[in-house]
């Protein structure tokens, strides 16, 4: 089974520029007119996948009481 | 959720699994918080003791039913079963034993990829087949997500 790295420096500076300059027709123009931020794709592309994970785990963990609230609000 | 406590506790135990879902979309650089560990696994009897024995400390409970109502966390359960959402002391854990458009275990390991993350190994499901995934998925939460995977497949592309 192949092993999911992090992405080499050459590897990282191709998908930046690919996401911060989508060609035009391609998946990811498509995906940024949706509405998707691509800064943060490129973000989380910076981190190992371990990191990703724990990143993560805070942002779960942080925003977790937030969702108990929204999930007590009467509709 | 306590993703590594539970991915810890599944491996020590040695169950057969492999991450799916939005765990496995965050190792490939998703952005997207997820509250829940999905996981499919092996329906080989031993692998079935396995993983009642490795969750059984987190008190698994179907979600959504009345704590009242009686539920017996054990291989026999799952055996009757296939798919089990669950709510744990640690968490939500979603347990899949076949995945839409993919197929069973077989089929969702031979797509899986080994990732170093939660203090050791764990198998993922590759980029490819989350997007498989979530495409003959087809619900709006599943569409949502979609074209965030595909921009990661194309970004990574050689």
């Amino acid at each position: 089974m192949s092993e999911l790295r992090a992405l080499t420096p050459e590897e990282f500076a191709r998908a930046e520029q690919r996401l911060r300059n989508p060609a035009p027709g391609s998946r990811i123009e498509a995906a940024k007119e949706f509405g998707i931020d691509l800064t943060l794709l490129i973000e989380q592309l910076r981190l190992t996948p371990a990191e990703r994970a724990q990143k993560l785990q805070l942002a779960s963990q942080g925003l977790e009481p937030l969702r108990g609230i929204a999930r007590r609000q009467p509709r | 959720m306590q993703f590594e406590r539970a991915v810890r506790a599944l491996r020590d135990a040695e169950v057969e699994f492999v991450i799916i879902g939005g765990v496995a979309a965050t190792f490939h650089g998703s952005a997207s918080v997820t509250f829940d560990l999905d996981i499919c696994y092996s329906r080989e009897a031993t692998n079935l003791s396995r993983l009642a024995k490795a969750l059984a400390p987190f008190h698994p409970r179907l979600r959504g039913i009345p704590d009242h109502l009686p539920f017996i966390w054990d291989a026999g359960t799952l055996r009757n079963g296939s798919l089990f959402t669950l709510t744990t002391d640690i968490g939500d854990i979603d347990l899949l034993g076949e995945v839409t458009g993919l197929g069973g275990y077989g089929e969702v390991k031979a797509m899986a990829i080994d990732v170093k993350a939660y203090g050791g190994s764990v198998s993922a499901l590759n980029l490819r087949g989350l997007i498989q995934a979530k495409r003959a998925a087809g619900r709006p939460k599943d569409l949502l997500v979609l074209p965030e995977l595909e921009s990661l497949l194309e970004a990574e592309e050689p």
